[in-house]
């Protein structure tokens, strides 16, 4: 057992390894993870951000501290939209993995923060990280969206972020082999024709001890499956499939304005996750 | 035929346009524990309509009704915790109420 619990280390070592040397086609997702989108009544929720390789596991790369932490809610078509900063609660998190200790951060949000029904907009805005293996920078505008007891808000609402895929049909309500439709923004325009990632999260995140699960969920054929690359038509708009329950990350690649950052290049990507429910 | 069926179709849409709330949609209605003793319970449509003026009911479990009142523009209504076992009633017409039970109140 022991044995094995080194080879698996070692083995991780020489992937990582083989990451940094060969740059593989991996994407770099934003994590912006909490337990439960779809909670009937208002809970307390934890969430969990960590800048990773989704499907593959890792490796993960160490996140400055976040620009902003908020969230944008609604209940009801006719409510006004109400914005709450919650940078309060972002704190520092060590996260540990068989690559050794990752800078990441953590938020636990009182019940009052998510008491009343209707949708919740968490965005997450990162700031820009420097990818010395691309020589470049990346910074991910990261949407995680919750509702409450199933009254819709303002999920389908654009944000006017430098980047954001806007969701055409609601983001926290898939089944398993269904699909998911939305349109990649840019300051509220539409990109067209943007590139854009989807990873599904491989590795379960435990919230308890803020860790991801060891054991990979879906053994990947060949390394093309782990990032799957489409591109938005004419009108910015996609359609991808959701084969299975759990998360999905969509990013939309270098669409914002801003493009250098401390004379380098700058990549201002949009990210959204679905939690996707099996339909038993 | 033709004219009952158009006097059919007319009586539907007459009945969709004066029925309170839609028949696909469903109410929803969550309570919880405030400060001081208080209630506060908040009502919705799973259509996004609000439920500003829905009519809410405090019952004992003799079914007599301890107190009442309509939800608020904020589709909130907020009472007194009663000294007895108590239920909500949550009620937007046939088919649209929800019941809650003092235990589920946390």
């Amino acid at each position: 057992m022991q044995a094995s619990r080194i080879q698996q280390r070692r083995n991780y070592a020489l992937a990582a390894l083989l990451f940094f040397i060969y740059q593989p086609v991996q994407a770099h997702f934003q994590l912006l993870y909490t337990a439960e989108t779809t909670p009937t009544r208002g809970v307390a929720t934890d969430w969990f951000m960590l800048f990773t390789h989704p499907a593959h596991g890792g490796p993960h790369m160490d996140m400055a501290a976040p620009e902003k932490f908020y969230l944008v809610s609604q209940r009801g078509d006719a409510a006004e939209p109400q914005v709450q900063d919650l940078l309060e609660y972002v704190e520092p998190l060590e996260f540990s993995s068989e690559q050794g200790i990752t800078q990441a951060y953590s938020a636990s949000l009182p019940r009052s923060v998510t008491r009343s029904l209707g949708d919740y907009v968490f965005v997450l805005q990162p700031a820009p990280y420097f990818e010395s293996t691309e020589d470049k920078y990346i910074q991910q505008f990261t949407r995680t969206m919750v509702n409450v007891g199933g009254v819709p808000g303002n999920w389908a609402e654009p944000m006017g972020l430098p980047a954001e895929i806007l969701p055409l049909n609601k983001p926290y309500a898939n089944w398993q082999g269904g699909v998911f439709r939305g349109v990649v923004l840019a300051d509220g325009g539409p990109v067209p024709n943007a590139e854009i990632e989807i990873e599904y999260l491989n590795h379960d995140p435990n919230l308890e001890n803020m860790t991801l699960g060891e054991q990979a969920k879906v053994e990947l054929p060949q390394d093309s499956f782990g990032t799957q690359t489409i591109y938005a038509n004419a009108a910015g708009e996609f359609t991808i499939g959701l084969p299975r329950a759990g998360w999905w990350g969509i990013c939309a690649l270098a669409i914002g304005a801003d493009t250098e950052h401390e004379g380098k290049e700058l990549s201002q990507d949009g990210v959204l996750w679905l939690q996707v429910k099996d339909l038993q | 035929m033709k004219a009952e069926l158009s006097a059919a179709l007319a009586s539907l849409i007459f009945g969709l346009a004066v029925s309170p709330v839609a028949v696909a949609h469903n109410a929803i209605c969550n309570c919880y524990e405030e400060p001081d003793n208080q209630v506060l319970c908040e009502g919705g449509f799973s259509d996004g309509a609000s439920a500003e003026g829905v009519d809410i009911r405090v019952l004992d479990d003799r079914e007599r009704v301890l107190l009442e009142g309509k939800m608020d523009a904020d589709s909130i209504f907020t009472f007194d915790r009663p000294d007895v076992f108590f239920h909500v009633i949550f009620d937007a017409g046939d088919n649209h109420r929800v019941v809650i039970y003092e235990d589920e109140i946390e």
